[in-house]
């Protein structure tokens, strides 16, 4: 312990500033005649530039469906019946599936054709697609709704 | 002739009756002027709830498509030669559309109503309108001329 207390004083913040004031940096820039005219070019291109596209814009969002090109078919029943409620059994609204307005009205439509085909339960979701994994969360809306 | 695609839920028969069954929902296509294009089996699977057809119930069910051209007044033959066959517990006809083509719009979507299109374009068109407003039946005068 009586090592360590007498070692810290001497390796102290300070003693580092001692050092850099003693060793000389050059702060003179030897600028060369021949030279001249091609650093003031290089000055013009130091410009900010003006056509710039904003850096700090964020990325284009995009809803799963479109994102990964999925096909809504009628057939595909797991697939449509991820966007079921499974209390009612009835589409959730766009503000919550976080779909755009097209896909969204896709997939309402291939929901009734797959109900009239018989691949979809009307009032209910099959106990087998239950644990599928969630595409959105129906407690944490988009946007508010009525209910 | 439009592109159609017909979806059947068969009830579950053994292999030569199935394909007999097929044949015969083939035929009616072929017969009404139709062209069969493309036969898709999707084997054996579960009904998403009890179905009735032709006096029994039914759990399971052999899904099968078929993808042909007819005319479009066919369809309603059809539907009705397949309403009468045993084997059929449901029968589905889908006329095929090549799919939209877009660009997500959920960005869009996504801002403030004030930003976004749609809603400018509605208060625009708002502006535009005028109102009706209350006209005195007074020919002659500016004012009304009776007592109030």
């Amino acid at each position: 312990m009586a090592f360590s207390k007498k070692v810290v004083p001497f390796f102290h913040i300070s003693s580092l500033y001692r050092i850099s004031s003693i060793i000389p940096v050059p702060h003179v820039i030897v600028r060369h005649s021949t030279n001249f005219n091609a650093s003031l070019q290089q000055e013009d291109d130091d410009q900010p530039i003006q056509n710039l596209s904003n850096p700090y814009q964020k990325e284009k969002r995009c809803c799963v469906l479109c994102k990964y090109d999925v096909k809504v078919d009628y057939k595909n029943a797991r697939l449509l019946s991820q966007f079921l409620s499974p209390f009612t059994g009835k589409v959730y609204e766009k503000n919550i599936t976080g779909l755009c307005k097209t896909k969204q009205k896709i997939v309402e439509g291939e929901i009734i054709k797959a109900q009239n085909a018989g691949y979809l339960a009307i009032m209910l979701k099959k106990v087998e697609y239950l644990k599928d994994p969630k595409l959105y969360d129906p407690n944490r809306p988009v946007r508010p709704h009525r209910y | 002739m439009p592109l159609y695609e017909l979806s059947l839920i068969l009830r579950v028969v053994s292999k030569p009756e199935l394909v007999a069954s097929l044949k015969r929902s083939a035929e009616t296509i072929v017969q009404q002027g139709g062209v069969l294009r493309q036969f898709i089996s999707m084997g054996t699977n579960p009904l998403p709830y009890k179905m009735r057809a032709h006096t029994h119930w039914h759990r399971e069910g052999i899904h099968f498509t078929m993808k042909f051209d007819a005319p479009s007044f066919a369809v309603e033959i059809l539907k009705d030669e397949f309403k009468r066959d045993i084997d059929l517990i449901r029968t589905h006809v889908v006329k095929l559309e090549e799919p939209i083509k877009h660009e997500c719009t959920l960005e869009e979507e996504l801002k403030p109503p004030a930003y976004r299109k749609d809603v400018q374009q509605l208060i625009e068109e708002g502006k535009k309108t005028i109102r009706n407003q209350f006209q005195q039946n007074t020919p002659g005068f500016d004012y009304y001329p009776f007592q109030k």
